[in-house]
């Protein structure tokens, strides 16, 4: 009985231990892993899996297997596998993720391969910065987005307000078509993604120009004029957002019942305006004093130094496939904005996302937010603080005096 | 013959290595070296990723915990929810449990009917609770449209206290379930004949109730109570869904907190120090309940 046990757990072990040694670059194919937060909803992973047949099919001896995650579990799986070693081979996520990413040691720089500077010089060169990190390239930019200004087009006229034409007469505006169970505009976060653009536009900064310091910047007068104003038409019931108020209504609901007539939003928008059948117009953010300058938003593809040189060669020979015109034609049909210079001007890009030209305009001015590796604990102390100033639970020049200094003292660190 | 068998006993087969390690190593790797690797962390600034160094802070990471502001609103926050929500858990749960052991009819359908939040997912039922108390939710248009008592809407999640009113009222609504089958069955192994013996000497139900039911479940109050206690602290769901922390960190709890600096600040060295000292708040609170319940147990 004893040695049959023995024997049976002595088997096992041997055949855990030839399962596990098998790798997967044995014989002439590789296989790589592509994590990504494409959506499903939007037909997205449709055409991403024929896309993947296509470039299975042009090289052949690489298999790609890819694996969806939601946004924040993608994310938090990259930071676990940083330590574990269970990493993808290539990633495609947020542009936020690259620093913080970056800072983990996780990520390959891209710019190795002998032909990253030919690739870079046929994507947009503004969302591709957000990758660019002490002189090396980290990634390489998969799709963008902005923010542009969107509105509802029959509350406006119902309220016989105009479209606005600048930044003054967006916060007019709000406050006219407040009304009833109107609320002239939503935000739904306070970080920099939602009020950098009316501060930048208004030439305000956040940061020193070397990311080094935010007292002077982030708490300067112009911001605390720009601040002051959202906490104005905050408190005459004309701005609302769960960040600063869990109760409001979320903005894709908000929206869909037409409570909500103004978003300064991304190309999301557009799409979920679609299907709850709300008439909308759109236009780039309204200047301000400093001019229109919108967010800079998107996703780049990540690769990682954990990965063998088999793989890391496979997964660049699929990130270059991805960025290329008739991929990014592809899923410009499913609503990712292209960052391919030539899928930019593609009639069938610009057919399938009408609102292209108003993303494409606002792109030409849009800013990234700083590409340092404390970005999101940085822009979580603004986020907390600018709500607390908004909601009046402390005046403005108090709460941006406070962020300045909590700010410095993570950068000291 | 006796000691024979004690004899016998001394031998273990091994055979039962084979049964017993799988199950302890997997305790052992999945519990206890996470928890020792926690009390570990809690002493450096732990930077996660390849060829990263950790160095030693010494108690840094807890005095950042505990000068943190937000760090303290968020107990403050846990510790209310914890010293309303297992009080009123167990005492409403305790007075279901006592209707329906009185009751012989429909006894089941109403053990399931208390018993249904409790197997309800959290996420679902905050959700509910999100539409009830949100501006333009059930309640307030209960409240101004229907019965016309206020003319505006109440921002219910708006502030602080009123938003975590809200969690408590979930907590508790999703608790009393629970609570009502562990007293059940604690009063079903109330001996009868103490009641039986009371009755002849002409107690009242009051008295019969704290001399008789009260000492007699005082093991599940006490095990009720540790329990509570444990998952109000570690109350997570109910605040993710209905704020998210919100507005600017002031309804986050310990456990929401926690989560946002490990995985939005990667700030791992003060996640295990604040990981450390809710442990060791719960072992002191299991203690003290443990030693003022034996102690009532013992004047009894």
């Amino acid at each position: 009985m004893r040695p049959k046990l023995i024997l049976t757990f002595v088997l096992l072990f041997v055949a855990g231990f030839f399962i596990a040694s098998c790798d997967e670059t044995t014989g002439d194919t590789v296989t790589i892993e592509f994590w990504h937060n494409y959506s499903a909803s939007d037909g997205q992973i449709a055409v991403l899996e024929a896309l993947i047949e296509d470039f299975e099919a042009e090289n052949t001896g690489i298999e790609v297997e890819h694996v969806y995650m939601e946004w924040a579990n993608l994310k938090n799986s990259v930071v676990l596998g940083a330590q574990t070693g269970v990493l993808p081979d290539v990633l495609r996520g947020d542009i936020a993720f690259v620093p913080q990413f970056q800072s983990l040691n996780a990520l390959l720089a891209m710019d190795t391969f002998d032909d990253y500077d030919t690739v870079r010089q046929t994507v947009l060169a503004q969302p591709n910065s957000s990758n660019l990190m002490d002189g090396t390239y980290y990634g390489i930019a998969a799709n963008t987005n902005t923010k542009i200004l969107f509105y509802n087009e029959t509350l406006l006229e119902a309220a016989e307000v105009d479209v606005p034409t600048t930044l003054d007469e967006v916060w007019l505006a709000a406050e006219a078509l407040t009304e009833g169970d109107v609320i002239g505009m939503v935000e739904p976060w306070t970080g920099i993604w939602n009020v950098g653009p009316y501060i930048w536009s208004e030439g305000g900064e956040v940061l020193s120009p070397d990311n080094s310091t935010a007292t002077g910047y982030i708490n300067s007068a112009t911001n605390v004029a720009v601040i002051q104003k959202l906490a104005d038409i905050y408190a005459a019931g004309a701005l609302a957002g769960p960040s600063m108020d869990p109760g409001a209504v979320g903005d894709t609901d908000g929206w869909a019942a037409g409570t909500y007539a103004l978003q300064l939003d991304g190309p999301w928008r557009g799409a979920s305006n679609n299907a709850a059948a709300i008439t909308y117009g759109a236009t780039p953010l309204p200047a301000g004093s400093a001019g229109s300058v919108s967010v800079l938003g998107g996703e780049n593809f990540m690769m990682f130094e954990a990965s063998s040189d088999p793989k890391q060669e496979a997964a660049w020979e699929f990130v270059k496939f991805m960025v290329s015109k008739d991929a990014q034609v592809e899923m410009a049909k499913v609503g990712q904005m292209p960052v391919n210079l030539e899928a930019l001007e593609d009639p069938e890009a610009i057919e399938a996302m009408p609102l292209l030209p108003v993303f494409a305009e606002a792109l030409l001015t849009a800013r990234a937010r700083p590409v340092i590796p404390e970005w999101s604990e940085v822009e979580n102390i603004i986020a907390a603080k600018v709500a607390l100033a908004i909601t009046g639970e402390k005046t403005v020049q108090t709460a941006l005096d406070e962020a300045a200094a909590e700010i410095d003292a993570l950068l000291a660190d | 013959m006796m000691a024979s068998r004690g004899r016998q006993h001394k031998v273990i087969d091994p055979r039962i290595w084979v049964i017993f390690l799988p199950g302890f190593l997997f305790v052992v790797l999945f519990t206890f070296y996470p928890m020792g690797k926690m009390l570990v962390m809690s002493f450096f600034d732990w930077n996660i990723g390849y060829n990263q160094t950790s160095p030693y802070v010494g108690l840094d990471n807890y005095v950042r915990v505990l000068t943190d502001p937000i760090a303290r609103t968020a107990m403050t926050n846990t510790f209310a929810y914890a010293f309303v929500t297992v009080p009123l858990q167990m005492v409403l749960g305790l007075c279901v449990a006592l209707l329906i052991h009185g009751i012989s009819r429909l006894s089941v359908f109403y053990r399931v009917g208390y018993y249904l939040p409790v197997i309800t997912s959290w996420v679902v039922v905050a959700l509910l609770f999100r539409y009830i108390f949100s501006n333009a939710g059930l309640l307030n248009y209960v409240l101004t449209d229907i019965l016309s008592i206020t003319e505006d809407h109440i921002g219910w999640l708006s502030s602080r206290w009123s938003a975590l009113s809200a969690a408590m009222l979930l907590g508790i609504w999703k608790g009393i379930g629970w609570n009502m089958v562990i007293f059940l069955a604690a009063l079903q192994a109330v001996p009868k004949t103490l009641y039986e013996a009371a009755d002849m000497d002409g107690a009242n139900r009051r008295q019969r109730f704290f001399h008789i039911t009260l000492p007699g479940i005082r093991g599940t109050v006490m095990f009720v109570s540790v329990m509570l206690m444990i998952g109000a602290f570690n109350t997570f769901t109910p605040i993710t869904v209905l704020t998210n922390g919100n507005p600017a960190h002031q309804t986050e709890v310990v456990l929401t907190w926690m989560y946002f600096k490990t995985f939005d600040a990667l700030d791992m060295g003060y996640s295990a120090a604040l990981s450390m000292i809710i442990t060791a708040i719960i072992v002191l609170f299991t203690v003290l309940i443990f030693y003022v319940l034996r102690r009532k147990g013992e004047g009894a």
